[in-house]
């Protein structure tokens, strides 16, 4: 990228299991709740600001270019325009590297970037036939042929298209996302006690974060809609002694007989919202802004999408190669977790030389990943995975612990559901 | 004086005529208009070639907005008003006999004396522009239609769907005065031309008698109700005991209105008009509607009021704060956003920013139930309400309303936080009910944008907020202050910086007085039933437990320190306020017992009250309920001439006003001091003089009210 862009705040929902505590909480709603938030954080009068991006993946039939919907319950003026982008998982970051491209163009200088989800309500539908159905009854005109159509009827009509599941399957290969994982788990040899360890690590992170009040610098607690009976202040998702054993115990969900991929060493179906303030280095210093990070650049690829996992590996190298910066400057990572199985596979090729040959058009590897400083406060594994927030939700976790650990560059990075990787390339002012 | 009709006709033979009252924004039915219409009317039936006749309005956003009030309230006697009315019935009937088609075509308010022209005419077609309102509202004002209203509405569209645009006055817009056959089209105000000039000429084809089918009422129920004497003797009954249920007897117009509707219903319309008219004559002559009338002008007046004298512009509020999510700080709040206000709730912890999103939340689910919001609309409107634990979002904020413990020192604290955060234009405003706000705003570094703004309890029901400058206030800041106020649906009236301010003021000398009276034999159900009958809408004794013993015996004290030995709290306030156990109707307990079963009176109460009643003196009163009456009412009256003469309110009428907005004092009786010039203020002095021997020295009558006596004035002299 020509120029660095400047964010400014970010704020997000906590992140609650699906068909839990947000419920009944719509995924515009959620969204609209972050940016109220955020503009209240960033005492930016709305005049100032030129578009607001989102990213959703799900959009929900009610809420047609989420993002306009967004905007106006969050209060901002009819005059703002408004979009919805979808990079399936990676949504959440494209509202950022979007608003970034768009404000390098000259197009806009201060962007609300966002993303939400609200995998509670993503609906059944009807199947092909009992749509048909209704739609024959529609055009039928006379008694006899309504009763005609009616007669049609069969009771496997009724078998919903569960939307969830739908979305979750890759429509090229066939594949469920955590079949994926099954196939980077057995390509890169992770046993199912390597995965399980790993999640069981990522639950204690994210716990020992929480208890530090790490992230109280980015969540905003919520009164609950619609009756507001509680507050939600934090993520529901990690769990305080995540038993290993209790882990252990768990059948494999995507593969039952020889499969490693359980529901404990995957990411959890979470609703939540997060949305941040770009804009160019030089507005930021007019408005008298000060920035907490900057995006340097960034890049996507894509690959199998069988090997969806891999994404980070792909997208990494090239982000590099753009950059011609040295992996090893890179001080803090978020990775985000799909599947352990995925997190794993990511590690092992990043570290290996015959990977990048094979695949990546490079003559050595990546780079080393320290685990130690990749998801430190735990990943989506422990705090869920709504899907078109988890981008965003990155990159502000990932901007506020570079801030407290004063390091320069960090990197976050995910998997792309169809085959594709995001990277994005920040640091701190 | 100019005409106020232009009448064209086309080679068609289709009339078109315009009403445009001159030098006047609106159009209204005066006897001049009427004596116009007479004419026309009258030229209009000898001419053949006319084939049908429509009439318009060029006024906008309105066709007519009903008879002359002030000619209304120029009628003195019953037999002129019966006469007035009877002149008016019998050219708008002029109209009905026409021999050819009339079509009304309301676009704008229609209303009273215009909606009875247009009830008149054959046809009706209104317009669905936000403006037009179709409706008779001359119950409001104490009176019932004059000019044929309760004959020709209930003809038209039957009894069910008639009586509750007559019984109640409110108005409907195009749409559903379309669904309840008031109109027989409603078309968009845009297209209104053709779509008139289309209507005419299908009724021209004879087209016009689907519009009276689609009027007439249908169905079994109908037939029940409607259709015979015994079910419209029912119907009737009941509508009678809903209105007991609303309204007492002391208001006479709704039950006029459905007596008029039964002793004429199916009656010959000459003989229902001339009954309409008797009727009609006799309610405007009757206090109630001088009353009603008198204060429909106040209202007027307070409309148009910025709460300053200078003509001086300020920036409208378009974002606010507010501090303290209590039930107070909550109604407020449900304010902002239902006026689509954003609003900001701090509070110091998440708790209370729950319970405060609560109140809101409950005052929608209440009105989902009533039909006024549906989901859609209450989520926007909740998308207006934020809320934290810190100042963030608060230095964008324009407006802060403090609504925080009744505590100097605490509120001092609040605004030197408050000033830090918030631009230097924004403007501070103290919910506080009770102390004095030239000296809250000492503090302030700009004390010039400090000022009170009092809600009442339940803010998002109770209409009054007295607004309250500083002695430093700056003029901008009222002005401000009051628009808001109405773009929260509220009625502003300025008041002095003084201890209670207004209302509080008259409120509470009141309620003690009712704790003098429980000491001395009374109890506390005949205290309430006096003043219930009298029209407040409840008892004092009620009220206390409605607004909390400890809130309001606190502000009897601040009052008491500030005014002195006559607001002395009553030793059986003072001791019901120890128990701490009795709290009012949200504690579940307070002089009554709230929650299931019955209301009685609680345990606690009734010890200490038969304590009381043993030690004090007993004093036979044979003519109880008046006495109550009297010496609750005059203690309020004797402390409201106080208020006058320290020019602590404008003018007798606001005060009124203020006490009907505010306690609901019962509009019928003109307001407080309307009610003390009927009394007489000798009487009142003598009254208060015996009360002063028998009670004590707070009965002692107000220099101001000597003064009155002394001239042989009066309040609304």
């Amino acid at each position: 990228m020509p120029k660095r862009i400047a964010i400014i705040d970010g704020i997000r929902t906590p992140i609650c299991r699906a068909a839990g505590i947000f419920e009944n909480v719509y995924a515009d709603d959620l969204g609209a709740f972050a940016v109220k938030e955020l503009l209240a954080r960033a005492s930016l009068p709305a005049k100032h600001i030129d578009e607001l991006i989102f990213g959703n993946v799900c959009q929900p039939v009610s809420a047609p270019n989420i993002a306009r919907i967004i905007a106006l319950k969050a209060g901002l003026p009819n005059s703002l325009p408004a979009y919805t982008v979808q990079r399936n998982c990676g949504s959440g970051a494209e509202s950022i590297t979007t608003a970034a491209d768009k404000i390098l163009a000259g197009k806009a200088e201060v962007i609300i970037a966002g993303g939400t989800e609200s995998m509670s309500n993503i609906p059944l539908l009807f199947n092909k036939r009992m749509t048909k159905l209704v739609s024959n009854l529609a055009t039928a005109r006379t008694s006899v042929q309504k009763l005609k159509v009616l007669l049609s009827f069969r009771p496997r009509y009724l078998k919903p298209v569960v939307g969830l599941i739908e979305g979750l399957t890759d429509p090229i290969t066939g594949l469920i996302m955590g079949k994926t994982a099954e196939i980077l788990a057995r390509e890169f040899r992770i046993s199912r006690d390597e995965q399980d360890d790993f999640s069981i690590a990522s639950h204690a992170r994210a716990i020992r974060a929480m208890h530090a009040g790490v992230f109280e610098d980015e969540i905003c607690p919520l009164p609950v809609p619609p009756d507001y009976h509680s507050v939600q202040h934090s993520d529901d998702g990690p769990r305080e002694n995540e038993k290993l054993t209790k882990l252990r115990s768990l059948r494999p969900y995507f593969d039952r007989r020889n499969g490693t991929v359980t529901v404990g060493n995957s990411c959890s179906i979470s609703d939540g919202a997060a949305a941040i303030l770009v804009m160019t280095e030089e507005k930021a210093r007019e408005l008298g802004l000060k920035p907490l990070g900057f995006l340097v650049d960034y890049a996507y690829a894509g690959l199998e999408p069988e090997r969806m996992g891999l994404g980070p590996v792909y997208a990494t190298a090239r982000l590099l190669k753009q950059t011609n910066l040295n992996f090893e400057h890179i001080k803090l990572i978020e990775l985000n977790e799909a599947f352990a199985a995925q997190v794993l596979a990511n590690l092992k090729a990043f570290a290996s030389d015959g990977f990048a040959v094979k695949y990546l058009n490079l003559s050595k590897k990546v780079g080393d990943i320290d685990p130690d400083v990749m998801n430190v406060n735990g990943g989506a594994i422990a705090l869920g995975h709504p899907v078109g927030m988890t981008g965003t939700r990155l990159v502000l976790t990932l901007l506020k612990e570079l801030q407290r650990r004063q390091e320069q560059f960090g990197l976050a990075t995910m998997c792309i559901g169809g085959g594709q990787g995001g990277a994005l390339l920040l640091e701190i002012a | 004086m100019d005409r106020a009709f232009d009448l064209n006709i086309d080679e068609s033979g289709c009339a078109r005529l315009v009403f445009d009252l001159p030098g006047a924004k609106v159009n209204k039915l005066t006897m001049r208009t009427l004596d116009e219409i007479e004419g026309i009317v009258d030229s209009l039936r000898g001419m053949t070639a006319v084939r049908a006749l429509s009439i318009f309005s060029r006024k906008r956003d309105v066709f007519i907005a009903g008879a002359d009030i002030d000619e209304i309230a120029g009628i003195t006697d019953a037999q002129q008003g019966a006469e007035k009315a009877a002149y008016g019935q019998k050219i708008i009937d002029g109209i009905a006999t026409l021999p050819f088609p009339t079509i009304a075509v309301i676009n704008g308010a229609c209303l009273g004396g215009g909606l009875e022209l247009a009830l008149a005419c054959d046809y009706r077609i209104a317009t669905d522009n936000v403006k037009t309102t179709i409706g008779l509202p001359e119950v409001t004002l104490g009176i019932i239609p004059g000019f044929g209203g309760t004959q020709r509405l209930p003809r038209l569209i039957g009894l069910k769907r008639s009586l509750p645009l007559i019984l109640t006055g409110k108005p409907v817009d195009g749409r559903r005065a379309l669904k309840c056959g008031l109109v027989d089209a409603c078309v968009p105000n845009e297209f209104l031309e053709e779509k008139v000039a289309d209507f005419v000429q299908g009724v021209l084809k004879g087209n016009g008698l689907h519009a009276h089918q689609q009027r007439q009422t249908h169905g079994l129920k109908n037939f029940l109700l409607e259709r015979n004497a015994v079910g419209r003797g029912l119907f009737l009954y009941l509508a009678k005991k809903q209105i007991a249920k609303k309204v007492k007897s002391d208001y006479p117009a709704p039950y006029t209105a459905i007596d008029v509707i039964r002793r004429t219903y199916g009656l010959p319309l000459d003989k229902g008009l001339a009954i309409e008219a008797e009727e009609f004559g006799k309610l405007v002559s009757g206090e109630v509607s001088r009353n009603l009338i008198k204060l429909f002008y106040t209202r007027e007046k307070m409309k148009k009021d910025r709460g300053v004298r200078q003509d001086i512009s300020y920036p409208p509020l378009n974002a606010a704060g507010v501090l303290g999510a209590g039930v107070m700080g909550g109604g407020i709040s449900w304010l902002f956003t239902k006026a689509d206000i954003p609003v900001r709730l701090k509070d110091l912890d998440w708790h209370a920013i729950q319970r405060g999103f609560q109140t809101v939340s409950g005052i929608y689910a209440k009105l989902k139930k009533l039909r006024k919001f549906d989901a859609r609309e209450i989520n926007l409107r909740m998308h207006r309400l934020t809320g934290g634990i810190d100042y963030r979002g608060f230095s964008g904020l324009d407006f802060v309303l403090e609504a925080v413990v009744e505590d100097p020192a605490v509120k001092a604290s609040v605004y030197s936080e408050l000033e830090g955060v918030v631009s230097e234009n924004a403007i501070i405003a103290t919910n506080t009910s009770t102390l004095p706000i030239s000296e809250l705003g000492e503090s302030l570094k700009h004390p010039e944008r400090f000022i009170g703004m009092h809600f009442f309890n339940p803010a998002n029901r109770m209409p009054l907020v007295e607004v309250i400058p500083g002695d430093r206030t700056a003029p901008e800041t009222t002005a401000a202050v009051v628009d808001l106020a109405k773009r929260l649906g509220k009625t502003p009236i300025v008041v002095k910086s003084a201890p209670g301010f207004l209302v509080n003021r008259l409120l509470l000398p009141y309620l003690n007085e009712a704790f003098h009276l429980l000491s001395e034999d009374r109890t506390a159900q005949q205290i309430d039933k006096a003043i219930y009958e009298f029209g407040m809408p409840m008892g004092p004794l009620r009220l206390v437990d409605e607004i909390g013993i400890d809130v309001s015996y606190k502000a009897a004290r601040i009052l008491n320190k500030a005014y002195g030995s006559r607001m002395d709290p009553a030793p059986i306030f003072a001791d019901i306020y120890e128990t701490k156990s009795l709290t009012g109707k949200n504690g579940g307990k307070g002089i009554y017992l709230y929650g299931d079963g019955e209301k009685n009176l609680s345990p606690e109460f009734i010890e200490i009250y038969e304590r009381h009643t043993a030690t004090g003196e007993r004093v036979e009163m044979p003519d109880s309920e008046r006495t109550i009456r009297e010496r609750l009412l005059l203690t309020m009256i004797n402390e409201a001439s106080r208020c006058l003469s320290e020019g602590i309110i404008e003018s007798p009428d606001y005060l009124d006003m203020a006490l009907i907005m505010g306690t609901g004092f019962p509009a019928f009786r003109g307001g407080l001091l309307r009610y003390a010039d009927k009394i007489g203020i000798d009487k009142i002095i003598k009254t208060l003089q015996a009360f002063e021997q028998k009670y004590g020295m707070r009965f002692q009558p107000s220099e101001y009210l000597m003064e009155l006596s002394r001239n042989q004035s009066e309040f609304y002299a």
